[in-house]
C-alpha cells in the first residue's frame, strides 16, 4: 500500500465498522443509527505520525476508540504489530494496552483532580509491574524530566497547573508504560499558539527519541502538515483521501480535500482564505447522503456520485483517493479539477 | 474577488462622513483577585469606523475579551470595573451612562456574539422568539411585527426553510446555524457597532469560512463597525482592515492589516507567528515562545513580556509608550528595542 511499508506495519487496519444506535425524540422516541465508521482502512509504519483530519462528526475519534478497544467495531479488523486486537484476550489485551496509549484534548478533564501527578503516573507503573517502591518514584522523576516538568510537580495536583503543563502530564502518563504507538486525539486544540507550539516540538522530540509511532487526530490541517509524515481524510465515516503530508498539502487532490485546504485560514493577506458565500453544511452522520457522502456539496459532481460511492484507489505511489475524477484509468480528472480552478 | 478583498477596498474608498461609530480612549480596566484590584487592560485607545473591522488579537489572558465587556457595559459587578477611560458608541458616553441607559444602548446600537452560540442560546425558548426579544423590548414593536422581522432576519442570515425554523430550538440547529441565529439576534436592532468574540472559534473551518463570508457581506449593507476579538492570525489576515495584538492587557502593536502582516515588528507579535504552524508552508521549525504568561498578580513591571522576551534590556523595567514607526505612521509598537 505504500513503499515506507515494505516491512509488515505497527498498526493495520481493515474495514473498520461502527454504528452507534441512539433513541432521539420527544415525545416518542424513535431508534435512530449514526454509522460513524464505514470501512476505514489505513496502516501506520514504526516512528510514523499519521494524521487524520476531519471535521466535527466524521469519526475522527471513533477511529482511535475502536482500535484501542475501548469501543468494540461491528466489523473490519485492528491488528498492532501482528496481534488481532479484537480478538485479544484480557490478558493479552493488557500487554497491549502498556504498547497502545492514548493523549486526550482536554487534560483537565483526563486526569483525577484529586490525584497527585506522582500517583496519577505512578499508578500504572505500579500496576503493570514495571517498578515498585522507591523505583516508581525515580521513574515518575524521569518522566517529569522528559516533558521538561520540574521534580517539584510530583507533589502537585491537576489544577495547580496551566493548560499546557496539564497536556504534558498527559503526554508523561502516555509515556509511563512505554508504548510504541501513542493516539494522540486534538491534543494541542485546546491550547494557546505559543504554548501549542511548544507541545508539538515536544512530541516532535518524543517521537524522534524513543522511535514512537502517533495516530495524530486534529481538525487543523496546519499542525497536522508540521507534525505528520503521512495524512488521512475523514468525511462522514469513510477516508476520502490518504497520502503523505508535503505532496496532500501542495496538490490536494479530493474536492474536499481542496474545500477544508482553501478554509484554512493563513496568517498573510495576500492569499487570505477564499470567503465566497458557498453554502453547504455538513450533512448528519444519522443520515448521510447516497453514493458519495460528499456529493451534496461537490462542485463535480456526477450522476454516478449519487448512486455509488467511489472506492479509495491508488492514484500515485503511496496516494489513495475515493472519487470518480480521479478513478479512471486514463486519469484525467487532475485536468478536469485543475480546468475548473 | 473574495468578499474580504472588496470590503478592504470599500472602506478605504469611503470613508465615513459621520466619524468612528466606536471609540476607546485610553481605557483602564481593572479585576478584583483576593480583594486587590489589578489592571487587566490598561490604556488601550482605538477607533472602528463604519465598514471598518478592527481586529483584537492575542492570546488567554491578554485582556481582549475583557475590552469587550467594557465596551457592552457588561464587566461583572464586584469583580471587574473600568478604572479610567471613555468609551462612546455612536456619539453617546457609555462610561457616563447609568444602568438603565447602558441597557438600552445594548443590543439596539451594540449587538454582540459570543464564541459557544449553544450556551449563549435560550434552550428552552424557540429562536424566533429570541431573535424578536429584542424588537420588542428596544423597538416596541408587537409581537406579530417582530416575529416577521426575526423571519426576514433569518432569511438575511441564510437559514435555509427559515419559515419552518422559527420555532425550532437551539438544540435543532448545527453550529454554524446557531452562530447564524446569534448574528440574527445581534442585527435585529441594525446596531452601528457588532462586537465578536471569537464567533467562529468552535465551528469547523468550512463552516468558520462561511460564517466570516456573511459577516462580511452583512457589514458591508448594513454599514457595522465590527470589533473582532480573535487568537487565529489566519482569521484576521481574511478579514481585518486594522489589528491591535494585546498582551497582558497592554496594546504591544497597532497597525493596518497589510502592514502588519508585511513587517510585525513588536517581539511577541513576531513570536506568535513564528509559532503558528501552517497550511500553506511546509515543517520549517515551529518557534515556541518560551515559558507562558505570567498570571496577573505575577506580571512584571514595565514591559509585560519581558518575562519571555529574547529581545530583553534593561530599560524593558520600564513600560515603553505604544509609539508610531517612523516609516509607517499608522504601525504603532510598544518596544524600547524595536520602536526606540
Amino acid at each position: 500500500m505504500n513503499e515506507s511499508l515494505s516491512g509488515a506495519p505497527l498498526l493495520a487496519v481493515r474495514g473498520l465498522t461502527k454504528t452507534f444506535k441512539e433513541r432521539r425524540g420527544w415525545p416518542i422516541p424513535k431508534t435512530v443509527a449514526v454509522r460513524a465508521l464505514d470501512g476505514v482502512s489505513f496502516d501506520v509504519a514504526r516512528s510514523e505520525a499519521l494524521g487524520i483530519v476531519g471535521e466535527s462528526g466524521c469519526g475522527k475519534s471513533t477511529v482511535a476508540r475502536a482500535c484501542l478497544r475501548l469501543i468494540t467495531p461491528d466489523a473490519g479488523s485492528v491488528r498492532f504489530d501482528g496481534i488481532d486486537v479484537a480478538a485479544a484476550s484480557a490478558a493479552a489485551l493488557r500487554a497491549l494496552r502498556r504498547r497502545l496509549q492514548i493523549v486526550f484534548q482536554d487534560p483537565a478533564s483526563a486526569l483525577d483532580p484529586r490525584q497527585r501527578i506522582s500517583d496519577a503516573l505512578g499508578e500504572s507503573i505500579k500496576v503493570h509491574g514495571i517498578a515498585s517502591g522507591n523505583d516508581v518514584t525515580a521513574a515518575v522523576l524521569r518522566l517529569l524530566d522528559e516533558v521538561g516538568l520540574p521534580p517539584s510537580a510530583a507533589r502537585r495536583y491537576p489544577h495547580e497547573f496551566s493548560g499546557g503543563q496539564r497536556q504534558r502530564i498527559g503526554i508523561a502518563r502516555a509515556l509511563a508504560l512505554g508504548p510504541d504507538l501513542v493516539f494522540a486525539d486534538e491534543p494541542v486544540s485546546a491550547l494557546d499558539v505559543s504554548v501549542q507550539a511548544q507541545i508539538l516540538v515536544l512530541l516532535d522530540e518524543l517521537r524522534h527519541r524513543r522511535e514512537l509511532a502517533f495516530v495524530f487526530i486534529s481538525h487543523d490541517l496546519g499542525v497536522v502538515r508540521h507534525f505528520c509524515q503521512r495524512v488521512a481524510v475523514m468525511y462522514l465515516g469513510r477516508i476520502v483521501e490518504e497520502g503523505p503530508v508535503p505532496a496532500i498539502f501542495e496538490e490536494p487532490l479530493h474536492p474536499y480535500t481542496r474545500l477544508l485546504k482553501s478554509s484554512s485560514p493563513i496568517p498573510d493577506p495576500a492569499q487570505a482564505v477564499a470567503l465566497d458565500l458557498q453554502e453547504g453544511e455538513p450533512p448528519s452522520p444519522v443520515d448521510p447522503p447516497s453514493g458519495c457522502h460528499f456529493h451534496p456539496r461537490c462542485p463535480f459532481v456526477m450522476e454516478r456520485c449519487k448512486v455509488t460511492a467511489p472506492e479509495l484507489k491508488e492514484v500515485a505511489p503511496g496516494r489513495r483517493v475515493a472519487c470518480y475524477l480521479f478513478s479512471d484509468a486514463s486519469g484525467n480528472g487532475a485536468g478536469a479539477v485543475a480546468a475548473r480552478q | 474577488m473574495s468578499v474580504a478583498a472588496d470590503l478592504a477596498t470599500g472602506a478605504a474608498s469611503q470613508p465615513d462622513p459621520a466619524g468612528p461609530s466606536l471609540i476607546v480612549e485610553q481605557l483602564t480596566t481593572s479585576i478584583r483577585i483576593e480583594r486587590q484590584w489589578f489592571d487587566a487592560v490598561r490604556d488601550v485607545s482605538f477607533e472602528v469606523h463604519p465598514r471598518e473591522t478592527l481586529a483584537l488579537v492575542g492570546e488567554s489572558g491578554c485582556g481582549k475579551s475583557l475590552t469587550a465587556l467594557s465596551v457592552m457595559g457588561l464587566l461583572p459587578e464586584g469583580v471587574g470595573r473600568i478604572s479610567s477611560g471613555r468609551i462612546t458608541v455612536d456619539g453617546t458616553d457609555m462610561t457616563a451612562a447609568s444602568a438603565a441607559e447602558a441597557q438600552a444602548m445594548r443590543g439596539d446600537r451594540i449587538g454582540m456574539i459570543f464564541q459557544e452560540p449553544m450556551t449563549s442560546l435560550n434552550p428552552v425558548l424557540p429562536v424566533g422568539f429570541q431573535i424578536a426579544e429584542s424588537l420588542v423590548e428596544h423597538r416596541g414593536m408587537s409581537r406579530r411585527q417582530a416575529r416577521q422581522r426575526a423571519l426576514a432576519l433569518m432569511e438575511l442570515v441564510r437559514i435555509p426553510a427559515a419559515a419552518q425554523r422559527l420555532d425550532a430550538y437551539a438544540h435543532q440547529f448545527s453550529g454554524g446555524m446557531r452562530q447564524r441565529v446569534m448574528i440574527a439576534i445581534a442585527l435585529a436592532c441594525s446596531p452601528k457597532v457588532l462586537i465578536a468574540d471569537e464567533p467562529t472559534t468552535a465551528l469547523d473551518v468550512t463552516i468558520q469560512a462561511q460564517v466570516l463570508a456573511l459577516l462580511a457581506d452583512l457589514q458591508r449593507r448594513e454599514g457595522l463597525a465590527v470589533l473582532l476579538i480573535t487568537h487565529n492570525l489566519g482569521v484576521v489576515a481574511a478579514v481585518a482592515d486594522r489589528v491591535i495584538v494585546m498582551y497582558g492587557g497592554d496594546v504591544v502593536e497597532s497597525a493596518p492589516v497589510s502592514e502588519f502582516f508585511a513587517r510585525p515588528t513588536h517581539p511577541y507579535s513576531e513570536a506568535l507567528l513564528a509559532a503558528m504552524p501552517r497550511v500553506d508552508r511546509s515543517a520549517d521549525a515551529l518557534a515556541p515562545i518560551p515559558g507562558q504568561v505570567p498570571t496577573l498578580p505575577d506580571l512584571p513591571p514595565g514591559c509585560r513580556f519581558q518575562s519571555r522576551c529574547p529581545l530583553r534590556i534593561d530599560r524593558c523595567a520600564e513600560l515603553p509608550p505604544l509609539i508610531p514607526l517612523a516609516a509607517a505612521p499608522a504601525h504603532g509598537v510598544r518596544c524600547w528595542v524595536r520602536a526606540p
